[in-house]
């Protein structure tokens, strides 16, 4: 894992897979018994199938408009199975193709509000004083904070771009798991074996690196799953108020523009209802999955057994 | 929005900071609330100056922007910019700001030409209308719901409950709100049009008639408040009950004999309720991002729609007003949540 | 604690929700109901009203609403625009064309019975004046004047420093001087406090909700005769999907979109029975700016235009890469008329269009040539590049706020993307500030033309450069050329209208050769009203013509109410009533269950 390791001790870090690999095993065995986690699970591979591949089945073209196939509003029909867009295009294409940024955004920001609160709730559960009293000050006040106020207010200051998309929902949505963490890592800290870590002379970033992250990690994959399936709603969110750059083709987007071309009350349903479901379900399908990993990391919490 | 995943988990992080440290004794509660005061009163500063410093980035020169563009001399300007107190140093502009908004003065709207706290409390008594019927709606149906979840939970109805509660949670707000206008007010076939469109009156109303033509545009905008947020609720109840439900005293209890009915009403629901209902206060800030939505998709003139409408002009003293009022709403009633929760504990002094 | 406790402890926060929510239902405070069968016009409105003093107000529907409440001195003709009588029944000019005398009519009177004389225009005038805070909103008009005085109750006359053409022209709201003259501080004072509001017009201002509504009442004295509805509301509506479900339900009898419906709702809406949509040839046009290189008239040069863009021939390439039909039929949707000259075709004296050879019509091939000739040649990666190296990259200045900006933004990615050129669309809610400072490359244009097209075209002279970087000019993109402004100042001069209409089309003419300024498409104005409600209306022209936002009152004021009662709001009671037994019996049906599941699980558990 850490160069450290590389040294020499094949021994220790081989035993050290063996027990990762065992505990891998043991948490999918236990992850298997949850039938709403395996739905979600089942619906996230697809979704992610369908992005992936996007550009095999639907084309790079499907979001041109100069290319559009079609007369702009036309309603479901063979060619068309969900009808087209103002500009003309497939909507089922652009459905499909929307997935890439909606699920890319959802990740990033994720990914950027975990590292953001990982970070601040290891660093406060290790270091203590001071430092914590005001990190968990921060941390505390971000909580409080009336997040899409604050995270409109962001994307307005930056330029329109999935960049501020992805920051103004990472930045604002990490407390959380800050305080998660850093109950985590006190929990972890008052073991035995970090005094004997310490006493043998391991520093703050061996600490933290070697024991403390390694027993938050379970924590932190949950936590990032559910906080996918936030960030993909704040996303769409977002989109809607049309604070997010309007070129760029997602599910928010895509609602937002079909509410612009006037679809809602022209009865344009198949412009309006797919985006939404389709947020829905991928936001439902992370929530499924974070949950049931997490009532595998904490069974007493009896979530959905 | 962004505030919380509905994780169980994620209700018992956020537990310790609202519960703090129990007072056992009156000194100590006293010591305990003067901290959680203290606290509150340095969040509110922080906000404070962030809704000055945050809004001052965003683009624009307001007095150009508040001319709208329509020729007007450099003098012209610059008279406008000292009316304003914008041609003062920055952190000039911000001492005065503070003092002014310690004062309860937070500036004259540049769009609306009047004092932010006359808009804000013409569109006041709207917001806590719409937010306070849904509130109360929605703690209520997911404290029931939620307690019966967990009392039987893995049971179908369990399993119904928190299905529907979760699949409600993952909806966008505002696109359950467009189809609810669709379906309820436009009227889908043999559905006629039931609820208005949008706005809190007809207009023209009185007495007991004007009472009941606001409650009928009520109804779709709490409808979608409510139906977005009891999820939350009834997760957090569900699990506070399911927690409860492993401790000692209550096996006691049953093992006693007392109907299980019985048990649950009396000893385990109140003991769950309290952290539930004051994690509900926690997620107030949630709460505010819906009305934002619901007020914009309803048409509503509340203060959600006030605060989109001033982001976009950027009327600064309106935005800072809102976004101030907005957090502060949210601090005072956690603050309130966090006194008087040790008070209500049955575990503490009783 | 007991079980009796714990129950009453629950009821009484019940009890406690239910007061909260009765009281907080009555705290907005109520308002006099409308008369039984009075004829109501409902309008629904995208905009709220920014201020309702007539010193203050900018937006359109503020501005409408000051015309109904107060004559102007003069209206214009629903027919050809020409002016005709309001509060004036008649101006002459004397031979230098300094001095303007207006005769004031003697049989108008304020709604508080007082009589309106030549000293309520005076005052008002001089107020504007004189008080820089009552100088907001109609400041331009009174820039030139010298004086203004009424020797007599019927009698105004205004002195000019230098004449004038647009005397018959003074879109200002004449208010009552013995009411107004107690206000304070015009700058702070919004009008909103007394209702009914003292006024002229053919309606009286009786009620105003900030974003809600706003009601008017019809004013029985009005000398050019009563407006046949009783009361006229503008209801304000955030979200267009919501006036138009609206409409659609007869909530509203008129929607007016913002600034127009989409194409898909005004085709949804024309099948529909008693909903006449009104799609009329429209008074905008809608253009592509270029950033000539923003200049204050002092020659300093600001902003940050790119430099290839001062290349006619790269102006006449980028526009000649766009697809005009593809914008008509694709983005408008047919509801609109493609782009020539400067002035929409409904001002058929003036509408001027490019001869055969002159025109820039689609035709990329050319484009690219344009390019290549002028030295942007493509590289490698089929990037055309500046003289600096780099590729050319153009920023596109858009609203937000309007869908067409987006759409057409995204089209011009494509087309000009053929070409080797990179678009960024800077899509912003507030463009002022870049648009002020010149730190575009191009930008989404559109202006509302008036029947005399002097301000339109005066935007464009060298004379509306603002004085230093400092100031704000008149100006609409820094355009600023000798050629132009000669036949500007001509064209003011001149008083033979076939004349006058001649050289502005050589204007025209000029505008389209320098590449600044290239019209698009004329959108129409689409709006929709209940035939069941309006019976009739008058248009502006009143041959095809627009309904809202119109140069004078006529389509309120003549607007007749239909036979049958199902005005507006009449649907209000009905649908309270089914709403409310809905509602209730959704909550009983929710109750019943849960004591049914209730009862079960107990069976269960015993």
């Amino acid at each position: 894992m850490t160069t450290e390791a590389k040294a020499g001790a094949a021994g220790p870090r081989a035993l050290a897979w063996q027990r990762r690999r065992r505990s891998a095993v043991r948490f999918w065995q236990q992850y298997r018994t949850h039938r709403a986690g395996l739905v979600g699970l089942a619906g996230l591979a697809l979704f992610a199938l369908l992005a992936l591949t996007a550009p095999l089945t639907v084309g790079t073209d499907v979001s041109s408009v100069t290319g559009a196939p079609g007369r702009p509003m036309e309603s479901p029909s063979a060619e068309f199975p969900l009808g087209t867009d103002r500009f003309g295009r497939d909507l089922l294409g652009l459905l499909v193709w929307g997935s890439r940024v909606s699920l890319l955004v959802g990740l990033l920001a994720a990914a950027l509000s975990v590292a953001i609160g990982t970070t601040v709730g290891v660093t406060a559960g290790h270091f203590k004083g001071a430092y914590a009293t005001v990190l968990m000050r921060i941390t505390d006040w971000f909580l409080v904070m009336p997040t899409l106020v604050l995270a409109i207010a962001l994307a307005t200051v930056l330029p329109r771009s999935l960049g501020t998309v992805v920051l103004a929902i990472g930045v604002t949505s990490w407390p959380t798991t800050a305080r998660l963490v850093r109950a985590q890592t006190l929990a972890v800290e008052s073991r035995p074996y970090i005094e004997r870590a310490k006493a043998l002379g391991g520093g703050h970033w061996h600490v933290m690196s070697r024991h403390v992250l390694p027993n938050v990690m379970p924590l932190v994959l949950a936590q990032t799953t559910l906080m996918i399936s936030s960030s993909v709603l704040a996303e769409a969110t977002l989109a809607f108020l049309g604070v997010s750059d309007p070129t760029v083709l997602s599910w928010g987007g895509l609602l937002q523009d079909a509410r612009e071309a006037g679809a809602v009350s022209s009865g344009n349903w198949w412009y309006l209802v797919p985006p939404g479901i389709a947020i829905a379900v991928v936001a439902l399908a992370f929530t499924l999955c974070g949950r049931a990993v997490e009532s595998v990391l904490n069974p007493r919490l009896g979530v959905g057994r | 929005m962004t505030a919380d995943a509905p994780s169980a988990s994620a209700v018992k992080a956020a537990a310790p900071a609202v519960r703090g440290q129990r007072a056992r004794t009156a000194t100590g509660y006293l010591r305990y609330g003067a901290g959680k005061v203290g606290g509150a009163a340095v969040s509110l500063l922080a906000v404070l100056a962030t809704g000055f410093f945050l809004f001052r980035l965003i683009p624009g020169d307001p007095v150009k922007t508040m001319t709208g563009g329509r020729p007007i001399s450099a003098e012209q300007l610059a008279a406008y910019r000292e009316e304003f107190g914008l041609d003062l140093p920055l952190w000039q502009q911000f001492t005065d700001y503070c003092g002014k908004a310690l004062t309860g003065d937070l500036g004259t709207s540049y769009q609306f030409r009047a004092p932010v706290v006359d808009k804000i409390s013409e569109a006041l008594p709207n917001t806590l209308l719409l937010t306070g019927t849904a509130f109360v709606l929605y703690t209520l149906l997911g404290i029931v719901l939620g307690t019966r979840s967990a009392w039987r939970h893995g049971g179908l109805g369990d399993r119904l409950n928190t299905g529907l509660a979760l699949t409600l949670y993952s909806i966008p707000s505002f696109w359950l709100g467009l189809l609810l206008i669709i379906v309820f007010s436009v009227g889908v076939g043999p559905v006629p049009g039931l609820f208005p469109t949008g706005g809190m009156e007809s207009g023209g109303e009185e007495g007991f008639a004007y009472v009941l033509d606001v409650a009928h545009h009520l109804i779709l905008p709490v409808v979608t408040l409510v139906a977005v947020e009891y999820g939350q609720t009834l997760l957090v109840a569900r699990s506070a009950l399911l927690d409860e439900m492993g401790s000692d005293y209550l096996t006691t209890a049953r093992a006693k004999g007392l109907r299980d009915d019985l048990v649950r009403r009396r000893h385990a629901v109140p003991n769950a309720l309290l952290p539930t209902v004051t994690l509900v206060f926690v997620n107030l800030g949630r709460t505010v991002a819906g009305v934002i939505l619901v007020e914009t998709v309803f048409s509503w003139p509340g203060l959600g729609g006030l605060f989109y409408q001033a982001l976009s002009v950027p009327d600064l003293p309106l935005v800072q007003g809102l976004f101030l009022f907005f957090a502060a709403a949210v601090i005072v009633m956690n603050t309130l949540a966090d006194l008087v929760y040790p008070l209500l504990d049955p575990r503490v002094g009783r | 604690m007991s079980t009796r406790e714990q129950h009453s402890r629950a009821r009484r926060l019940l009890a406690a929700a239910a007061a909260a929510l009765t009281v907080s239902a009555g705290l907005a405070p109520h308002q006099a109901a409308a008369a039984d069968g009075d004829k109501v016009l409902t309008v629904a409105v995208a905009q709220s009203v920014d201020s309702l003093s007539p010193f203050l107000a900018q937006r359109l529907l503020s501005t409408s609403i000051h015309r109904l409440m107060y004559e102007y001195l003069t209206n214009y003709d629903p027919g050809d625009a020409h002016a005709v009588p309001a509060l004036a029944t008649g101006w002459k000019s004397s031979p230098d064309k300094l001095t303007w005398t207006y005769t004031i009519r003697s049989d108008s009177k304020w709604s508080d019975g007082q009589r309106v004389t030549a000293q309520d225009a005076a005052w008002t005038f001089q107020k504007i004046m004189t008080d820089e805070g009552a100088a907001t909103a109609n400041g331009s008009f009174v820039g030139n004047f010298r004086e203004v005085s009424a020797p007599s109750p019927t009698e105004l006359v205004i002195r000019l420093k230098k004449p004038q053409a647009t005397m018959t022209a003074l879109d200002v709201p004449i208010v009552p001087k013995h009411v107004w003259e107690k206000v304070g501080d015009f700058s702070k004072f919004n009008n909103d406090n007394d209702f009914p509001v003292v006024g002229n017009g053919p309606f009286i201002l009786t009620d105003y909700k900030p974003d809600s509504y706003v009601r008017l009442k019809a004013n029985k004295d009005f000398w050019r005769g009563a407006p046949k509805f009783d009361e006229l509301v503008f209801r304000y509506y955030k979200d267009q999907d919501a006036a138009v479900a609206a409409l659609r339900k007869g909530e509203v009898s008129f929607v007016a979109g913002s600034p127009s419906l989409t194409p898909a709702q005004a085709d949804s809406l024309k099948g529909e029975k008693n909903i006449h949509v009104n799609d009329a040839p429209g008074r905008r046009f809608y253009a592509l700016a270029t950033n000539p290189g923003a200049r204050a008239a002092n020659g300093q040069k600001f902003g940050d235009g790119h430099p290839t863009l001062l290349d006619e021939r790269v102006r006449h390439a980028l526009f000649r890469a766009v697809d005009r039909e593809t914008v008509i039929d694709r983005v408008f949707q047919g509801h609109a008329v493609r782009g020539e000259g400067y002035i929409p075709p409904r001002f058929s004296s003036y509408f001027w269009k490019p001869a055969d050879g002159q025109e820039l019509s689609y035709d990329p091939a050319e484009a690219a040539r344009l390019l290549d000739q002028a030295g942007y040649k493509k590289n490698g990666d089929g990037k055309r590049l500046g003289k600096d190296g780099k590729p050319i990259t153009y920023r596109v200045l858009c609203h937000a706020t309007d869908p067409n900006d987006k759409a057409i933004g995204q089209y011009l990615e494509e087309w000009w993307g053929e070409l080797g050129i990179g678009v960024t669309l800077d899509c912003l809610d507030n463009v002022t500030d870049p648009w002020l400072a010149g730190t575009y490359d191009l930008a989404f244009d559109g202006w509302s033309v008036n029947p005399d097209p002097d301000f339109v075209l005066s935007i464009h002279t060298c004379a509306a450069l603002p004085a230093t970087p400092k100031d704000t000019g008149a100006t609409d993109n820094f355009i600023c050329d000798k050629r132009y402004d000669e036949l500007y100042a001509r064209q003011l001069a001149e008083y033979d209208p076939a004349e006058r209409a001649d050289i502005v089309k050589q204007m025209q003419s000029r505008l389209y050769d320098l590449g600044y300024m290239n019209v698009m498409a004329y959108p129409n104005a689409v709006e929709a009203y209940r035939t069941d409600h309006i019976k009739s209306i008058t248009t502006m022209p009143e041959k095809a013509g627009n309904i809202y936002g119109q140069d004078g009152y006529w389509s309120w004021w003549s607007a007749t109410p239909a036979d049958s009662d199902a005005s507006s709001g009449g649907s209000g009671s009905a649908g309270v009533v089914i709403g409310v037994v809905a509602g209730a019996a959704l909550l009983v049906a929710a109750g019943v269950f849960f004591a049914l599941r209730r009862r079960a699980t107990a069976e269960d558990r015993e």
